[in-house]
């Protein structure tokens, strides 16, 4: 058990190295005992502990967002969004926290344990610190675990707009006892990924003074929280400007706050971001990379250091089975084996991210412990031209590598669309044009301004676009892949797949849940149905006055340990 | 002249819901403002996205969605539902127009100084170098893209800084979200050193044209009979210039200020966008992204009534300058 452990975290560790690239020179110094990493330099070893340092009280750090505040409530679905995410993350305490490798671990400043105590029915107990308190001196307790269950099941509150109830709607019933220290959560079916529940709790005694369920919901929504249950509050907002941060006087987890101010500066044009870190006027910005930026940003060491990663966010190349040529396989596996995977990143990302890969799982990434690769044994992606030849050959296509034409002799001619106005797009769709040529296939790039009605009735043959991808694979799986979902854009229909995902989705086991979705991806993959790209990079740069300040590509966002973030005790 | 502006305002009313219609529709066409709630992953619930959609009444017919705007609108002064839930679209246009009004404002006044100088000096000292050069300099400024502009000073105003060592100029909003320095002078110094870099862009792609425009007044008029009468007679350069020259000359300027002033109010977007001035031009670009109808409407209904407004002060201001014309 402790070896498989170890592997794991040394397999994390690898996938992660090869998707991280840092700048500035690397160093370490020891602090207590335990040699830390000073730089971005050892992101690549050491996602989750890089740029660490001992901090001195007091200073200011300024964080570029991207966008304007619509809201404050993070589970509701229209305020639910990433950007968000770093603002209210020293507010709103969470059950489990993921790690810049994607791993999950316990909340121990605001849970003693999370224990899942029967697998029939599932029953997990939550154990919250006897000191986790809000700011105003109210115990955090099971109301709450109960107000974030009754608000997100979407079956208790109709008029609450969560956005999600996955995980919420199954659960059967919230219990407290133990003066509402421990929570006691029992499932009608089973949840595999439970540990995804309980984040952004509210606090359930305010929630009780505006209204019934869905106006305190909606409350916390409009209103700029005064209230917190993390290390931080919040002292001044000033619309679409920027939101103040102060050190929470009642904060009871064990790293207390250094810095005097954190504030969250509004920068909603991501190319005016460079300019402003460079001015000073922010000290860490978090924006989509491109080659121009990071070349900016090069200029600014050693002042600014940068850590270019891999996130949870991947391209792909849809096909649409509804059309009538693509619903043959061997068209579809020709197609896959031509397009060469490695030479669309060479000439996009691969341009400022060296060492970049293809993404070789639907569900799963590099550095989670369920990847495995479903792909390469398909031969999808290799850029195999004779193989995609042959295949079509066999089939019986004619004008196979100069017009490409079905077995009856009707030419085939085939649409790539992707978003317009995004040129990372244009080029890989003008790329999968070219290489279709080898296999004498007419593609037609077209562009589309409005993705989601594209999708969503279906027109298109072959699409690029990306999905948002969740530390928690299971939560998803069966919305993009099932052959019944709105979400299976491109109307794959496979019995089998559909088998194995609903007993994924049906597993306790973290581990025979992983096993039977990359059962269901494998199938997917050998049917020539998505293919992933790769992930897009995420780009983080700070100043190196400032320690603790990582890459996190998930749902807990760089600020996921803000409490750390301070002046390194070096500074001047 | 009353009678002039009540009837040039009820003239304007038929225009202002055409264009409303126009635009509604082709922003209900451009796109569904729940696209990015139905594509999450993992989904939003169904019931969330029936909230949602009945909350923006996307569930009614779409003429029924425009009546419903406009009844809202007349009867309560209601822009109706934005996309976000939280925005009040009619206090967002209010506090978004006072923004943008003082950045348009502010670099008007600056451009027409300048324009007016220079185009006198230019006319009255016609083919001189220093013609020639503010010549060269209009049209330069009039080539110069706005965006390239503003980034080019925004990197010249960071060198600056770095190289005195202060922040004397800032490159993101109209002020900072705190002051170590809390005095009315700390004030004075944060508004001014958000102003000055989007106030020159603004007001240079102005002062170009207007100074071109007060140029060839200002040669008109002097080449005019009167001017040379006036010549004649004796008087002082300075007084034919200034009297009875200049006054006549700033007739044009004032017509076509007038007018850039609206125009300008509209043009606001690429300042606004690389300054992070959040005004009119930043919430046009947002409603458009957000395919936000009811935001899009409000703000059309906004820069049509200005567009309306100034031209109107510009045929009133043509009246009161010059007396040959008269309204009836």
């Amino acid at each position: 058990m402790r070896t498989a452990k170890r592997l794991a975290g040394a397999v994390a560790a690898a996938g992660v190295s090869l998707a991280v690239v840092a700048a500035c020179g690397g160093g370490g110094s020891s602090d207590s005992g335990k040699t830390v990493s000073t730089s971005f330099a050892d992101c690549a070893t050491k996602p989750n502990d890089c740029n660490g340092g001992a901090t001195k009280q007091g200073g200011t750090l300024t964080y570029a967002v991207e966008k304007k505040i619509t809201g404050w409530n993070l589970n509701d679905a229209e305020t639910n969004t990433a950007d968000y995410v770093p603002v209210m993350t020293g507010i709103t305490p969470q059950a489990f926290v993921v790690e810049p490798d994607f791993s999950v671990r316990l909340n121990d400043d605001l849970l003693d344990s999370a224990e899942q105590t029967s697998t029939s029915p599932q029953t997990i107990v939550y154990k919250i610190k006897k000191e986790a308190v809000w700011d105003d001196g109210t115990p955090i307790s099971a109301d709450d675990f109960t107000y974030a269950f009754q608000t997100r099941n979407s079956k208790d509150c109709k008029d609450c707009s969560p956005a999600s109830a996955s995980g919420y709607n199954i659960i059967k019933s919230v219990t407290g006892s133990d003066n509402g220290k421990t929570v006691t959560v029992v499932f009608d079916s089973p949840f595999p990924d439970w540990k995804a529940l309980f984040d952004n709790l509210q606090p359930a005694h305010i929630a009780k003074q505006h209204g019934d369920l869905a106006t305190s919901f909606k409350w916390f929504n409009e209103t700029v929280p005064t209230f917190s249950g993390g290390p931080y509050k919040i002292s001044d907002y000033q619309k679409d400007v920027s939101v103040t941060e102060v050190p929470n006087p009642k904060w009871y987890g064990k790293t207390k706050p250094k810095l005097d101010k954190l504030v969250f500066r509004i920068i909603t044009d991501q190319s005016q971001e460079v300019p402003a870190l460079q001015n000073n006027e922010v000290q860490v910005i978090y924006p989509q990379p491109d080659q121009d930026m990071v070349n900016q940003v090069k200029a600014l060491a050693p002042n600014v250091q940068y850590s270019l990663g891999t996130g949870l966010t991947w391209e792909h190349f849809d096909l649409n089975l509804k059309n009538k040529f693509l619903a043959d396989k061997p068209l579809r596996q020709a197609i896959f084996t031509a397009l060469n995977r490695q030479e669309v990143i060479a000439k996009t990302i691969g341009q400022f991210v060296p060492g970049a890969k293809p993404l070789n799982n639907h569900n799963f990434k590099p550095s989670q412990d369920g990847y495995k690769d479903v792909v390469t044994s398909t031969g999808a992606g290799s850029g195999d031209v004779e193989k995609a030849k042959k295949v079509l050959t066999d089939a019986g296509y004619k004008g196979v590598g100069t017009a490409l034409a079905t077995p009856a002799g009707e030419p085939i001619s085939l649409r790539v669309t992707y978003t317009a106005s995004n040129p990372l797009r244009k080029a890989t769709a003008e790329l999968f044009q070219k290489q279709m040529q080898a296999i004498g296939l007419k593609i037609d790039v077209t562009p589309t301004q409005t993705l989601g009605p594209t999708l969503t009735k279906g027109d298109y043959d072959v699409i690029l676009f990306a999905w948002i991808g969740q530390p928690f694979a299971l939560q998803g799986a069966e919305q993009l892949w099932g052959s019944a979902s709105d979400s299976n854009y491109g109307k794959w229909v496979n019995p089998k797949s559909d088998d194995l995902l609903k007993q994924a989705t049906a597993q306790v086991d973290p581990k025979k849940a992983t096993d039977l979705l990359n059962q269901a991806n494998q199938v997917m993959a050998d049917d020539y149905y998505v293919l992933p790209l790769f992930q897009k990079p995420t780009f983080l740069a700070a100043y190196s006055q400032f320690a603790n300040i990582r890459d996190n590509a998930t749902t807990s966002s760089p600020g996921y340990n803000n409490q750390e973030w301070g002046l390194r005790a070096s500074a001047k | 002249m009353l009678a002039y502006v009540i009837r040039r305002i009820f003239v304007s009313i038929p225009i202002l819901i055409g264009s409303t219609i126009l635009v509604f529709i082709m922003v209900k066409f451009s796109g569904d403002p729940l696209e990015p709630l139905k594509m999450r992953n993992p989904p939003a619930p169904r019931q969330t996205i029936l909230n949602e959609e009945h909350r923006l009444g996307l569930d009614q017919p779409i003429h029924v969605q425009y009546l419903n705007w406009l009844k809202n609108l007349v009867l309560h002064g209601d822009f109706g539902p934005s996309v976000h839930s939280n925005t009040n679209i009619g206090h967002e246009l209010g506090g978004r127009l006072v923004v943008s009004l003082r950045l348009v404002l502010i670099s008007v006044l600056i451009a027409l100084i300048f324009a007016v100088i220079t185009g006198v000096v230019s006319a009255v000292k016609q083919y001189s170098a220093t013609d020639y050069t503010f010549t060269f300099t209009g049209f330069l400024f009039l080539a110069m893209p706005t965006f390239w502009f503003a980034i080019l000073l925004k990197s010249a105003a960071i060198s600056y800084n770095q190289a005195i060592g202060t922040q004397t100029f800032f490159t993101i909003g109209d002020k900072s979200p705190f002051l170590t320095d809390d005095s009315a002078w700390g004030h004075v110094k944060d508004i001014a050193g958000h102003m000055i870099l989007p106030t020159i862009v603004l007001g240079l792609v102005s002062y170009a044209a207007w100074s071109r425009f007060q140029r060839a007044s200002m040669l008109e008029v002097l080449n005019s009979d009167y001017v040379r009468l006036a010549r004649a007679k004796g008087l002082r350069p300075r007084r034919v210039l200034v009297r009875h020259a200049l006054r006549t000359a700033l007739i044009p300027l004032t017509t076509v200020t007038a007018l850039d002033i609206a125009a300008l109010l509209g043009s606001t977007i690429i300042t606004e966008r690389v300054f992070q001035w959040h005004g009119l031009g930043e919430f046009f670009l947002d409603s458009v992204g957000d395919h936000d109808a009811n935001a899009m409407l409000g703000w059309l209904l906004i820069s049509a009534l200005i567009v309306i407004l100034f031209n109107l002060v510009a045929d009133l201001l043509y009246g009161v300058l010059d007396p040959r014309i008269r309204y009836e």
